[in-house]
């Protein structure tokens, strides 16, 4: 049985060039484009509770947010790394809380992800490291590595942090099509999966971490078990690259979207598409749920890339 | 060799130290050989008409370097007066002159240093765009002989024997080749690209087009197709007639009197010779550019030939018969087609001050483009021929960007290096040929709509 969702409402020209990566908080969706600054929109209204201005100069590529909604971080094209606080409640006022540069010869810093409370920020670098930061201690010109993971030297071009019970791991996933799984309280590598072979674009632990979605360039998405490392399933379907997934609050379904502009839901029960969005022919770079709310009785979620329009998503519901 | 990947100007080259002590006498000899017993060709060839000239004067007299210029010349060319070459080059040969007549104030008067200030290149298109508004702004850079290092010395060397090449090239108005200045002295200038620099870095001082100092590049690219040019001596050529899918060596533009471009409908300028001669050579294809297109190749970085050429096709004048047919690029996938397809399009950093003449900023990017990777129908395979970018790629992508940023953020070469950093993945233009009629049916849906 396919799942039928609907459009309920569309921002055009949300930023003036490609979206490329959106970040939810309990109020808020952040968008990050080529274009310099972050724009925060409300759920419902077209036009931006807030716009961060020049937040990156040269264009921003990944932006990701702490699941209370007090935490976000970005990162733009120049190689830099900006953190971002908010008091949480409804009303949006991100201020710029400090930044990370790393050494020009290090490479510069691409995918980040956040924890649940924001404490940690996992950062992939352009030479293959993955540093996780406590955010407490990022300022202007400093900030404390707690953990710093090693690989091949190879491109991380995604990461994830796990939710933090009932075990805390990092996901990291590389151009060559490895994935590396780290444990953050022994710091030390659990897996290194290499069955993708082509460039992994999006790692993402499921909400109770006891699976890892993986896929990319070789346009399946890929489950393995976090405990064993072995893999569990493989969703096929997508006729192209697979840029980015995120499961939704349950973990019953994830939510993949693509190069050729279709975005899919998959059912983990019966690992299968149960859904297929098809809104334009361009790349979608980043696909989200929203967090469910109170009271509403179905999920949405919401598409974004290359159209440089951000569309909302809802499951039409029975009657 | 017009990539603007170089550092610094003058900073880091490797030199040839042991030749610099000879060569510097060499040339030193050479200059008072011009002082001492200054015998001038007595006449030059310049098109059709020709020319005698005799500037007979000393560069180190006192007496006579106050005196500008009084050539005297017995001159059968009454109809072109101005085309004089004595007197077309006098304003640089009298700078170069200059140069030396206070060198030799400077020996005379036992001065420690001698010394030569170059303009430096600006950092930046952007800034390039400032300082033609306010000249002020330009940076200097003093070159001393004997100097603080042993390189310091070789520079002032280089630049000194060019000078004097430079020099002779305008008085006996022929022109030579970047090639015929390295191999006047390759012991002395180590390797091509530092002669390329220093005649870029003396063109900017003198703020002259290159050209104007009677030096050009050899000439490298490719034409072909449905334009007939008419040469200055009156003979005409026809591109499209050599042996098909070679292609004709670009012309030197001040050869080129008109060009007939009736038929032309669109130019199509390509970064590979191998695409241009797989392009040209076609089945499906030789037969219209042949009728109705213009195919050009720089091969890799234009050199100013091939871009004045480009130029002066797609700007309308009454020389192309005030045409402007649509330009498209075809450029690989990755940061240096993009870099190659921006040279066309806004000039370069290292010949800033003469982009004006040389761009085509009408030309459009035809591909390789992100749509045309990573498509549905070719299967696992339609990956083949995806690389992923380098960390050099990377590095010249961001300064690339770093050099957009100023200008508008939704420029097409900004939204194109982004999306290629965020893909991580560069192809090459042959990935077109390995599909079937992949090339063809990119053209011919992106020329046709010009028709």
């Amino acid at each position: 049985m396919s799942k039928l969702y609907l459009q309920t409402h569309t921002v055009s020209d949300a930023h003036p060039t490609d979206i490329f990566s959106l970040a939810v908080t309990p109020t808020h969706l952040l968008s990050a484009s080529g274009s310099s600054s972050i724009k925060v929109h409300d759920s419902n209204s077209e036009v931006p509770a807030q716009t961060l201005e020049k937040a990156h100069a040269l264009g921003c590529h990944h932006v990701c947010a702490s699941k209370d909604g007090k935490v976000a971080a970005s990162a733009g094209f120049g190689g830099e790394v900006k953190l971002w606080v908010s008091d949480g409640d409804g009303e949006a006022a991100w201020v710029e809380k400090g930044s990370i540069l790393e050494p020009a010869k290090a490479g510069e810093q691409w995918a980040l992800a956040l924890n649940e409370n924001g404490q940690y920020l996992a950062c992939t670098t352009h030479d293959g490291r993955i540093n996780v930061y406590d955010t407490a201690t990022i300022s202007d010109s400093t900030a404390s590595k707690i953990a710093r993971f090693e690989t091949k030297g190879v491109f991380a071009l995604c990461v994830d942090l796990s939710p933090d019970s009932p075990c805390t791991m990092t996901a990291s996933g590389h151009q060559n099509g490895t994935i590396f799984i780290f444990s953050n309280t022994t710091q030390r590598l659990v897996h290194a999966l290499t069955g993708l072979i082509k460039p992994v674009r999006s790692v993402k632990f499921s909400p109770a971490c006891k699976y890892l979605a993986a896929a990319g360039d070789a346009r399946i998405i890929a489950l393995y078990d976090t405990q064993s490392g072995e893999q569990v399933a493989n969703l096929t379907g997508h006729a192209s690259w697979v840029m980015s997934l995120d499961w939704n609050w349950s973990g019953e379904y994830l939510l993949s979207g693509c190069y050729d502009g279709k975005a899919k839901v998959w059912s983990l029960e019966r690992r299968e598409c149960v859904a297929t969005q098809t809104e334009s022919d361009k790349c979608l770079w980043a696909v989200k749920w929203l967090p469910l709310v109170k009271g509403a009785r179905s999920e949405m979620f919401v598409t974004a890339g290359a159209g440089k329009t951000l569309s909302f998503y809802r499951e039409a519901t029975g009657s | 060799m017009e990539d603007d990947d170089f550092d610094d100007l003058l900073a880091g080259v490797e030199f040839a130290h042991d030749s610099s002590r000879e060569s510097l006498t060499s040339a030193a000899t050479d200059l008072f050989a011009f002082s001492d017993g200054y015998d001038p060709m007595p006449s030059a060839t310049s098109g059709e008409f020709s020319v005698i000239a005799d500037p007979r004067r000393s560069m180190y007299s006192e007496e006579q370097a106050a005196v500008c210029f009084s050539p005297r010349h017995y001159s059968n060319c009454d109809e072109v007066n101005d085309e004089r070459p004595y007197r077309r080059h006098a304003p640089l040969l009298e700078k170069i002159e200059e140069i030396f007549d206070q060198m030799a104030a400077d020996l005379t008067n036992e001065r420690p240093e001698l010394v030569i200030t170059l303009k430096s290149k600006p950092t930046s298109s952007s800034e390039a765009a400032k300082e033609g508004a306010d000249q002020r702004t330009q940076k200097f850079r003093r070159i001393c002989f004997p100097g603080k290092s042993a390189e310091e010395a070789w520079r002032f060397t280089v630049i000194i024997r060019i000078l004097q090449l430079i020099h002779e090239a305008l008085s006996k108005d022929t022109v030579i080749s970047k090639r015929d200045i390295y191999y006047r002295d390759p012991a002395l200038f180590g390797n091509q690209t530092h002669v390329n620099r220093y005649i870029d870095a003396i063109a900017l001082t003198f703020s002259t087009p290159r050209s104007s100092l009677n030096i050009a590049a050899v000439a490298k690219g490719l034409i072909t197709g449905a334009a007939l040019f008419t040469r200055r001596n009156g003979s005409t050529l026809n591109v499209a007639s050599t042996a098909e899918g070679e292609g004709t060596l670009v012309l030197n533009l001040q050869d080129i009197l008109c060009v007939n471009l009736d038929r032309v409908k669109w130019i199509l300028v390509v970064e590979k010779e191998a695409s241009f001669r797989s392009i040209a050579s076609s089945a499906s294809f030789s037969a219209k550019l042949a009728e109705q297109g213009i195919l050009i190749t720089g091969k890799g970085y234009p050199d100013i030939a091939t871009r004045a050429l480009l130029h002066f096709l797609a700007t309308p004048s009454p020389r192309n018969g005030f045409r402007a047919p649509p330009v498209y690029g075809l450029v690989d996938y990755d940061p240096d087609g993009l870099a190659i397809l921006s040279t066309y399009k806004d000039g370069s950093i290292a010949l800033a001050h003469e982009s004006e003449a040389l761009r085509v900023p009408s030309i459009r990017w035809l591909g390789v483009r992100a749509e045309h990777i990573g498509r549905e129908g070719g299967g696992l395979h339609s990956d083949q021929g995806l690389l992923g970018l380098t960390p050099r790629d990377r590095r010249k992508a961001i300064k690339m960007l770093e050099r957009a940023r100023e200008g508008e953020e939704k420029c097409e070469m900004r939204q194109a290096l982004q999306g290629m950093l965020m893909l991580n993945l560069k192809a090459e233009l042959q990935l077109l040929d390995a599909q079937a009629g992949g090339m063809v049916e990119l053209l011919e849906a992106g020329l046709s709509g010009e028709e």
